[in-house]
Parts: structure tokens; C-alpha cells; sequence
């Protein structure tokens, strides 16, 4: 079997890697450095005739040429601030109970390894986290056969929603599902994750595999009598399935299925001694926990005023799947259960965006610890590079009194322009 | 069984070998935008097929990433865009999408116009973003040049010479009808150049640089304080006072801004909105490139008098 699997990934990477040993010919150079020559000198020659500047060895030799080729190989650097108000009247909701606070800073490292990899890092600074690593991963750029493999920590590629950094979401915060089942994060992953375009019914449709070590981060206080992942079995296995439809121009739909399983550990009511070491305390079991998940986005953005108006609609369930668990000690899930949100966003102006959502979330035990909450927002950003979001959200949680929170958020971008989110 | 896997495999590649010259008959080639989609047909003929992302009245700097176009470019030969970060904000959503070697940076596909054009607007000194969305390696929005038009349609034959050299007479016959064409069509409007010629205007964006280069229009003012931002009251005052001054007849405009704070500056000055098309497809009529530049010069030229 390993053999199998050994051949199988050379036969997808050796062609790749023999292709783009072959020299280029020599006609696709020549034409190259002829295009390069020709526009070098047509954007010297014609500098100088509209400026009316004497040739100046200084001057004609700052062309476009040279600014725009990057000598030093050095990779994009980009940082995003991320900066929240919690306004609420009852005290601040944030981690740390911050009113002012700023929730993170993110510095992004990316460039090309070489010619099969591109490499992403993404380093998080926060008060409450110090310096974590939130994604580094490689990505193949030559595979054959539309493959695309990933290697390293990366935003799973399960549900929507997850796969958007936070600062990258149209509300505040995640949705409260993402939040209670993964973490307020997202759920990350380390290992692989293969992808595929597919489109053997006319559509757009893309296959995502992932292994990883685990599901969800490891909570360091819970200490089971052996890791998850100790046996194949326990690691972390999910599958995305995207399908993408136009329905015109201007509108889209986009359709999703996700699974997940894998083994977590589980909180005990109380601690017993380990039976190999009585200095260690168990105060977890190992538990299979999957989630299934479905997500539908309607976008409409009318082509010749779309910097002015779109639209978006999105929701999506999931549900989490637990044993009954028979051991009395148990604090963990048992059980399935559901949650899910629907959110709406809509463009008023070029700057400003309105949005709304509401979350449900049923409770790992019984109706009286459900989740629900309703929130609105206003969107304005001054510019590309910068947004600034107010928000309001109304959360009940389980038999708590409904709690009224006033959020107001501002973040920005530093470095080059990346792609919008899609 | 494992041997009987790698006999298909081995078969299917030979297959696979097999096939891929006789498709590959036909060039496909994707641009950017629908300019460079017809100069490149102009230029491919039946050689070629084309698709296009951006249509001609949409704002090229915000195409959505669909994955829809990421289907068009997975099977591409020819990847051509405009280049300088016009397509910064969903180009690499897209290529590395398609996962496509051919089309992606280093590719034979891979095909940055840019690099054909000599470049207004180059920023020096330090460039930052309280410039607006300032694009720095130089303006974008070259193809608005008969000149540059020739460069992109030499450039075009050049890469299909290259990439299909059983072709490349066809193609450089193709070019130089191409260019041929166009040289008649400018001698066509030279009363209307030689009446445009040194007339103030007022522009949206930084859009119209290359066609006032060509026309010798004055542009005396943009709606637009910097690249990018929307007009403020404040901006509008002063440029009011500029139209006031200058004697600037016509704010040119982009179909997909929204013309209120135009008509706003109109009512105040008396000068003429006037929505041109940017690109092939723009406006109805504007079929092909020529037709843009006629279009465009004609229509000014007549807003002007």
C-alpha cells in the first residue's frame, strides 16, 4: 500500500518537475529580451519628448525596467491592523475584557519558493497571544492535472465562511457556529490539503481533501491517556465540495457541502491518576467528533454600476455529531447538534455597506443552553486599504439574560494590493 | 493489479501525447479586457480563439474573481492583461486558480502587454498610498493610443509567431492589415484631431491620459482629488473654479461611474457631461478597437465644438 502511495505522488510530481527542467527555445527568449529592449526604449524616447528633459544618463536610466522588477527577491511583506471599541453597556465582551483594544495584528510573508512552491506565512501579534504562527503552508504551482496540494497550517478548507480571515469578514466577529464548534478564529489545520477543479457537468466545481494532525487547536489543560492522533484513525480528515453556478452576469450561486472527522479530547468532571505515571493527572477522554456542513451564497453585482451596488446573501448548517457518551463523568458534547446563521449584506454607496445576521446555535445540553443572537451592521471604507464597522448584536446565551453589545471596529492594510476576497 | 494500473496510465498518457498537438491547433488565448480581446482576434484570425473577463463598460480595476472565468483560463495557451495593477485585485485570484502553468508567471503563456508600452504617468519619488490608488509603475490605461494599439497588435503576432510558428505568416499578415486598417481609420479623423487639439476638458479618472496624449486635449482637471477617491465637495469647489477659468467645455466620464456629482458640476459651470466608452464594447456600436477610437474622438470632438 505505502508503495502504492509512494508511486502514485511521484507520477503527479515528476512530470511537473521534468516539464520545467526543459530549456525554453531559443525563439521565446529572443522574443523576451526584444519586447523588453523595444519597450525600454520606446518608454525612454517617449519620457523625453513629452517632459522635454535632456537625455540625463540618471533620468532615462529610471525606467519602468527597473522600478518594477524586484532584484532582491524579496517576498510581498504585508500587515493588517485590527482594532475593536466593545461599547457594550453591560462591560466589554472582547478577551481580556478590553473596551479599547487592539484584537490583532497580522504580518503576512509571501512569495514564490522556487518554480513548484509558493510559500504563505501569516504571523499573528495579539495582547492575549503574544506572536502565534496562524498559517504558514507551501502550495504547489506544478502539479499536473489541475491539482493543487497545500502543506503547512492553513484555514481548512471546510464551510464558507472559515476559509476568510477575520479581518476579512463583512461582520465583526465569526458567525457563533464557527466560533462554538471551532474556535473565534476559525478552524486551522496542519497537514495537507489536495484540491481540484472539476467541471464534468459544465460548472465550476472544486474538490478539497484535507488530512491534518488535529481538529481544532490542542487545549493544553486536557490530557487524555493518549493523544488523538496516536493511531491513523484519530488524525483530522475533512472534504469540501464547492459548486459554482452563474445564473447571469451579475448574479452567482454558490453551493457547498463539508464533512469532518476526527478524535478530541473530551473534559472529565474530575482528574484520576494515570495509571503509568500517578504524577500525571487524566482529566480527558478521546472522543470521534465529525461535522457536516452545508453553505449556499447568492451574489449579484450589476457589471456597470457594480462599484456602487451588490448584494450578498449567504447561510449555512452544520451539524455536529457526537456519541452518546455512557461514562458519568463526561462534560463534553454528547449528542448531534445543530447551528447554523443567515446573513445579508447589501451596498448603499460606493463606501458604505449595511449588513445584517442572525445565529443560532443549539446547546450541547439541552434547549436551555441554545445560542441565538441577531446583529446589524454599517460598513464605510474610506478606501481599499481601510474599513471602519459599526455594529450592534443582540446574544442569548442558554438562560442568560440577553445581553446588548455595541461593537465598533477599525482596520487597515499596509503593502501591496491583494486580491478581494471572493 | 498494480501493474495492470500502470499499464492504463501509461496508455492514457500516449493517448493524452497524442492529442494535445491537434488541439492545440487553435490557440486559446484569454485577456483581460475586450480591447485586447480584439486586437488579438484582429491578429489570431482563425488561428485563434479569444474570450475576454472584463466587458467593456465594466471597471477593470473591480472584475470579481469568479471561478466561472477560472474555467476559461484552466485550458488557456494565452493569458494577455493589461498589466501595472490594473488587474491587481482579482488577477491572482484567477491564475492561481486555473493551475495552469502555461498562464501563470514564467509561463510561455503568460503575456504582461505593459511590457510593449511606453508608460505615462511613471510616479517619482516615494509613492504611497496617501496618493489615492496611485498606480506605481505608470497609468494602465494605455490602450487609448492608436500608437500603443500597433505595439499590443505587434506584440500579439510576436507571441503567436512564437507559440504557433506554423502560423506566424498568418499572423503577420494579420498585424499588418490590422495596422493597415488603422492608419486609414486616423486619417479618417484628423479634421477632428486638429479641432481637439489644445481644448481644456475636465476628466473622472486618470483614465483619458493616453487619448489626450494622442488628441492633445488639455486636461485640465480630474473629478477625482486623487486616483480612486470619490470627488469631495471641497475638490468640486476648486475644480469649478478651474472649469470657470480655463474655459474647459466637456467632463469626460467612464459609464460605470455614477455621473451625479458631473451633472452637479455642470449645473454650476454649464459644461458638458459626456459619457464616452473606455473600452471595446463600452458603448453600443463600439465593436472593435478602431470603432472605440472613432467613437471616442468623434464624440469629443462633437461635444467640443
Amino acid at each position: 500500500m505505502r508503495g502504492f502511495i509512494f508511486l502514485c505522488v511521484s507520477c503527479l510530481i515528476a512530470p511537473a518537475a521534468l516539464y520545467s527542467q526543459v530549456p525554453q527555445p531559443r525563439t521565446a527568449r529572443d522574443s523576451l529580451a526584444r519586447a523588453d529592449s523595444t519597450a525600454r526604449a520606446d518608454s525612454i524616447a517617449l519620457v523625453r519628448e513629452l517632459e522635454g528633459i535632456q537625455p540625463q544618463p540618471d533620468t532615462a536610466g529610471r525606467t519602468r525596467q527597473q522600478t518594477s522588477t524586484n532584484t532582491r527577491l524579496l517576498p510581498d511583506v504585508s500587515v493588517v491592523g485590527d482594532m475593536i471599541a466593545d461599547l457594550s453597556p453591560d462591560g466589554s465582551t472582547q478577551e481580556g475584557e478590553a473596551r479599547l483594544g487592539i484584537r490583532e495584528v497580522e504580518v503576512a510573508i509571501q512569495a514564490a519558493v522556487d518554480p513548484y512552491f509558493r510559500g504563505d506565512v501569516f504571523l499573528g501579534v495579539s495582547d492575549e497571544e503574544g506572536i502565534s504562527i496562524e498559517q504558514a503552508f507551501l502550495t504547489t504551482t506544478a502539479l499536473p492535472f489541475s491539482v493543487e496540494a497545500r502543506l503547512g497550517r492553513f484555514l481548512m478548507p471546510f464551510g464558507k465562511q472559515n476559509q476568510l480571515h477575520r479581518h476579512d469578514l463583512h461582520t465583526i466577529e465569526h458567525s457563533y457556529v464557527v466560533q462554538d464548534f471551532f474556535s473565534p478564529e476559525g478552524l486551522k489545520g496542519t497537514g495537507v490539503t489536495v484540491s481540484k477543479v472539476l467541471a464534468p457537468l459544465g460548472f465550476y466545481q472544486e474538490l478539497q481533501l484535507s488530512l491534518v494532525d488535529r481538529i481544532g487547536e490542542r487545549d493544553g489543560s486536557l490530557i487524555s491517556p493518549e493523544p488523538p492522533n496516536r493511531d491513523l484513525g484519530g488524525l483530522g480528515y475533512a472534504a469540501r465540495l464547492r459548486n459554482y453556478f452563474d445564473l447571469s452576469q451579475a448574479a452567482n450561486l454558490e453551493i457547498g457541502a463539508s464533512a469532518l472527522t476526527s478524535e478530541r479530547e473530551q473534559p472529565l468532571l474530575t482528574a484520576i491518576p494515570d495509571n503509568g505515571d500517578p504524577a500525571i493527572e487524566i482529566n480527558a477522554y478521546n472522543q470521534r467528533q465529525s461535522v457536516i456542513a452545508a453553505d449556499v451564497t447568492y451574489r449579484w453585482r450589476p457589471l456597470q454600476q457594480g462599484i456602487y451596488q451588490s448584494l450578498i446573501l449567504q447561510g449555512e448548517v452544520m451539524q455536529q455529531r457526537n456519541p452518546e457518551v455512557t461514562i458519568p463523568e463526561n462534560l463534553g458534547p454528547t449528542g448531534n447538534r445543530v447551528g447554523a446563521y443567515a446573513y445579508g449584506r447589501y451596498q448603499m454607496t460606493r463606501r458604505t455597506f449595511v449588513g445584517a445576521r442572525y445565529d443560532f446555535v443549539e446547546g450541547a445540553a439541552g434547549n436551555d443552553t441554545n445560542t441565538t443572537a441577531g446583529s446589524g451592521y454599517i460598513e464605510f471604507f474610506p478606501s481599499e486599504f481601510s474599513k471602519l464597522v459599526a455594529g450592534y448584536e443582540r446574544l442569548k446565551r442558554g438562560g442568560d439574560n440577553a445581553l446588548n453589545r455595541f461593537i465598533l471596529q477599525a482596520a487597515f492594510s499596509l503593502g501591496p494590493h491583494k486580491p478581494h476576497p471572493f | 493489479m498494480l501493474k495492470r494500473l500502470l499499464k492504463y496510465a501509461t496508455a492514457a498518457q500516449l493517448v493524452a501525447s497524442v492529442i494535445a498537438p491537434s488541439a492545440a491547433a487553435q490557440l486559446r488565448v484569454v485577456t483581460s479586457t475586450t480591447d485586447l480581446a480584439d486586437i488579438a482576434t484582429q491578429v489570431g484570425g482563425s488561428k485563434v480563439t479569444v474570450r475576454h473577463i472584463g466587458e467593456g463598460f465594466q471597471d477593470p480595476h473591480f472584475i470579481e474573481a469568479k471561478p466561472s472565468f477560472v474555467l476559461q483560463l484552466r485550458s488557456a495557451d494565452v493569458w494577455a492583461f493589461v498589466g501595472l495593477d490594473l488587474e491587481a485585485g482579482w488577477m491572482p485570484l484567477l491564475l492561481n486558480g486555473a493551475r495552469n502553468r502555461k498562464i501563470n508567471q514564467g509561463g510561455s503563456g503568460y503575456l504582461d502587454v505593459s511590457r510593449a508600452i511606453p508608460l505615462l504617468d511613471i510616479p517619482r519619488g516615494n509613492v504611497d498610498r496617501s496618493q489615492g490608488d496611485v498606480h506605481a509603475l505608470g497609468n494602465p490605461h494605455y490602450w487609448l493610443d492608436p500608437a500603443n494599439g500597433r505595439r499590443i497588435a505587434r506584440l500579439f503576432q510576436r507571441k503567436f509567431a512564437e507559440l504557433d510558428p506554423g502560423n506566424s505568416a498568418a499572423y503577420a499578415a494579420n498585424s499588418s492589415a490590422f495596422e493597415a486598417k488603422l492608419s486609414a481609420a486616423e486619417r479618417g479623423w484628423e479634421p477632428q484631431l486638429t479641432l481637439l487639439r489644445g481644448k481644456p476638458v475636465v476628466a473622472y479618472h486618470t483614465s483619458w491620459r493616453y487619448l489626450a496624449n494622442y488628441t492633445k486635449i488639455n486636461i485640465v482637471g480630474f473629478m477625482e482629488p486623487k486616483p480612486g477617491v470619490p470627488p469631495s465637495p471641497s475638490h468640486l469647489a476648486g475644480l469649478i473654479q478651474t472649469i470657470k477659468r480655463t474655459g474647459a467645455k466637456v467632463i469626460i466620464i467612464e459609464p460605470f461611474y455614477d455621473r451625479k456629482t458631473a451633472d452637479f458640476v455642470a449645473s454650476k459651470t454649464g459644461i458638458k457631461v459626456l459619457v464616452l466608452p473606455p473600452s471595446v464594447g463600452g458603448a453600443r456600436g463600439v465593436n472593435d478597437y478602431i470603432a472605440l477610437m472613432r467613437s471616442d474622438i468623434q464624440k469629443l470632438a462633437q461635444a467640443i465644438q
